[in-house]
């Protein structure tokens, strides 16, 4: 009967019984021959084949029948337990109140006991170890025998469920390991898809502020070839283009930074350092762009705070990112000031600007790579957003912390930069020479040192930095020789001997360090000994290391500075402190 | 055939005493406090059940199954919804993960808890009646309300009328609504009815 429910007890399913089974049935109504040797039949498979524990006991709950299984599983022999009182055999049925079971078979009814909330009705050991349970876990059944509507008896039936539960278990691991993984997989696609989202926007910004730049350079160097410009207009042209090729060389740098960052490549050159000197140096070449704006700067600086162990550059770095920020961001007649103060064995650079201020909701990105609290095309202010995030990873480098703080917008920022002091060495010697730095400003050749007299012999195999070079040189008094290989090199080195070697790295043939080791390996009369530079766009410091260890005195990094170069070629012939 | 409204809290009071009890017994059980609530009792002609069930039991009903016979003879069902049999497995087995199906663990613990709360019912009909009644061994179904309601509902002849006991477990500051329905021929329910009129002048009187 389709849909008809079973109704049937544990021997029988037919589904016409309309009553429940009861086991006496079997057990006691035969009366055929047939039956009877089908009922020795049954009781021969229950006690000697069925693949559960099978025991029966009395109304007064002593053990009746105890089967094959039983046996096999708790070691107790049938002999040894029929008869004897159930709870007697297993004290524990009562410790663990499963008598009760018992007690309601005894009305009548039949109690299941499930392996989730019971584990097991008598303790056996588990068949198989390999599913790690010690114990078998059992599913058991306790039903009721009567008689004529008289209970005489209970029958327990106990099935060993310890594989289901382990294969279970196992299905369980391995949906949950499955979501898992996808759920995983959801939050890297997440990620990936923010990262992406990042990098367009940070593609979007960084073509704009480069193409900027360029569209200045291209426009004017257009106008200059067109010869139309006047002498005042030619001069502005000059001023422009070099004030653009600047911005975008900063640019560039940041890049460069950010990706050395990132590839963990950024080495400290730590040295004892003067951070007043670094910061006057990054204040000086700030000044012109604030005086521009009508900023006031004013500085707080405490000489006990001065000394520590850090890398010069990168110090300055971190000063100037922050000092241009403010700039950028503090309107006409604004305030930045700059405070250096010793706060117990650490010290403390605070810029404070009076200027648009941050946000609440953005002040926690401040620091993150290519954020910037505006990044609409109509926005304000330029740059790539990355001043901030490379002023972290620096300050990280040197074992510091930076912060900030603002009251919201319009309200101004306050950046505040902890350096540990450590290892501090005092030595002289080590006076750290600080470079100018990048300035907005066209850089005056007064006040460089003089190369009057001097014969500079500059190796580069491109021309446009050659040419560069040998004006800036020549401006300053020296006599240039312009080699385009180290082949022409060496023959102009030995005729025409020049008082200092500026050589590029990168060339084609023989390179830079080539040639300096040739030249190193002659004697004093003929070159040998000339106080050289290396000019290269390999800025690393381990580049530096390289250049130092062939026989450079010097290594100066592409895009060079004038003012730099110049003062290279000074010191280089001893000469840095006479003035023109 | 309707309850009077003395009938319903004489009905609803005794089988909130054999609930009280299944309640403490599935505490023990489960070291979780768990509390059935007060039932609501009804009474409906089979082929009104549909429409009583239907609202609390939309998509698969999970019911644990037991024929009883005796002197009076039925059908009892625990019935949970879906969603609700997981969660009161999940809550009586400690499963810190919330699942969202039924094991074969899960249903053996369903088939146990629907066995102790039915013949908590129906022994202490047995024990007001002063009859006997024996169970067959429950059995847990996972299907449609309507293929349900056909497999207890065969023999089209007879009236029969369901006995509807609304309950709900609180376990662990989370509840599980379950319905218990009994089903009863017509005789069986006058003799439930008659027996509950003697118990209810007995406690008044």
């Amino acid at each position: 009967m389709p849909g008809r429910r079973s109704r049937a007890g544990e021997f029988c399913d037919d589904a016409n019984h309309a009553k429940p089974l009861r086991a006496e049935t079997i057990l006691m109504s035969a009366t055929s021959t047939k039956q009877t040797l089908l009922n020795a039949a049954v009781l021969h498979w229950m006690h000697d084949l069925a693949a559960q524990g099978i025991v029966t006991t009395d109304s007064d709950l002593n053990v009746v029948e105890w089967n094959h299984w039983m046996e096999e599983h708790t070691g107790k022999r049938a002999s040894d337990v029929i008869g004897n009182n159930l709870f007697e055999l297993f004290p524990e049925l009562t410790e663990r109140r499963l008598d009760q079971n018992y007690k309601s078979a005894l009305e009548g009814q039949i109690r299941l006991l499930s392996q989730a909330l019971h584990g097991y009705l008598i303790a056996m050991p588990a068949v198989s170890g390999e599913y790690g349970y010690p114990q078998m876990l059992q599913a058991v059944r306790i039903s009721p025998l009567s008689h004529e509507g008289r209970i005489i008896g209970t029958l327990t039936i106990i099935e060993d469920v310890t594989e289901r539960v382990a294969r279970e278990a196992e299905l369980q691991a391995q949906i949950e390991e499955r979501s898992r993984l996808l759920l995983s997989e959801k939050l890297a696609r997440n990620e990936a898809e923010r990262a992406n989202r990042l990098k367009d926007e940070f593609l979007a910004t960084i073509s704009h502020e480069l193409r900027n730049p360029l569209n200045a350079i291209l426009g004017w160097t257009h106008m200059m070839q067109l010869g139309k410009l006047n002498d005042a207009n030619m001069e502005r042209a000059v001023e422009t283009i070099y004030r653009n090729a600047k911005s975008q060389s900063q640019l560039i740098a940041d890049l460069l930074d950010v990706s050395r960052i990132i590839s963990g490549k950024l080495r400290l050159e730590a040295r004892t350092v003067d951070l007043i000197n670094i910061i006057n140096a990054a204040i000086d070449s700030i000044r012109p762009a604030a005086d521009a704006k009508g900023i006031r700067l004013q500085t707080m600086l405490d000489p006990a705070a001065s000394s520590i162990w850090g890398d010069a550059d990168r110090l300055q770095q971190i000063v100037w990112n922050l000092l241009t920020n403010a700039v950028k961001f503090t309107p006409q007649g604004g305030r930045i000031q700059v405070t250096l103060q010793c706060i117990d064995s650490q010290v403390e650079i605070v810029v404070t600007d009076s200027g648009v201020g941050i946000s609440k909701e953005f002040l926690p990105y401040v620091f993150d790579r290519f954020r910037q609290a505006d990044a609409s095309t109509t926005r304000k202010h330029g740059g790539l957003g990355l001043g901030l995030s490379i002023v972290r990873q620096l300050v990280d480098l040197h074992g510091g912390s930076v912060s900030v703080h603002s009251e919201g917008e319009g309200k101004g920022a306050t950046f505040s930069i902890l350096l540990p002091v450590v290892g501090v060495i005092s030595n002289e010697n080590e006076a750290e020479y600080v470079h100018s730095a990048p300035a907005d400003a066209i850089i005056s050749f007064e006040g460089l040192p003089s190369l009057q007299g001097l014969k500079v012999l500059v190796v580069d195999d491109e021309a446009d930095t050659r040419e560069l070079i040998g004006e800036v040189l020549r401006e300053c008094g020296s006599e240039v020789i312009i080699s385009r290989s180290a082949a022409e090199a060496l023959v102009a080195l030995e005729e025409q001997k020049p008082d200092i070697l500026i050589s590029d790295l990168a060339m084609p043939d023989e390179d830079g360090y080539t040639l300096i080791s040739k030249i190193r390996a002659l004697p004093s009369e003929r070159g040998g000994q000339i106080p050289a530079a290396a000019l290269t766009a390999y800025a690393r410091a381990e580049d530096r290391m390289r250049v130092l260890r062939s026989g450079f005195q010097f290594h100066l990094p592409k895009p060079v500075d004038s003012a730099e170069l110049v003062t290279v070629v000074a010191s280089l012939a001893g000469r840095a402190y006479e003035r023109s | 055939m309707k309850l009077t409204e003395r009938q319903r809290d004489a009905l609803s009071e005794l089988i909130n005493i054999a609930f009280a009890r299944t309640g403490a017994a599935l505490s023990d059980l489960t070291g979780h406090r768990v509390l059935l609530s007060p039932p609501a009792v009804a009474v409906y002609q089979t082929g009104e059940l549909r429409d009583a069930l239907a609202k609390f039991v939309p998509g698969d009903v999970a019911s644990i199954h037991q024929v009883f016979a005796g002197p009076v003879a039925g059908d009892a069902l625990l019935l949970l919804n879906y969603e609700g049999a997981v969660m009161l497995t999940d809550l009586l087995t400690d499963e810190h993960k919330p699942s969202n199906y039924l094991d074969e663990s899960a249903r053996e613990v369903l088939t146990e808890v629907g066995n102790i709360l039915l013949n908590a019912c129906l022994g202490m009909f047995g024990n007001l009646l002063k009859v006997h009644v024996t169970f067959s061994v429950p059995r847990l179904h996972l299907e449609t309300l309507d293929e349900l309601l056909a497999s207890i509902t065969t023999d089209k002849t007879k009236l029969h009328y369901a006995l509807v006991v609304y309950t709900a477990f609180q376990i662990r500051d989370s509840s599980v609504k379950g319905f218990l329905v009994i089903v009863l021929s017509v005789d069986s329910l006058d003799r439930l009815i008659q027996e509950v009129d003697a118990w209810e002048a007995q406690q008044s009187g």
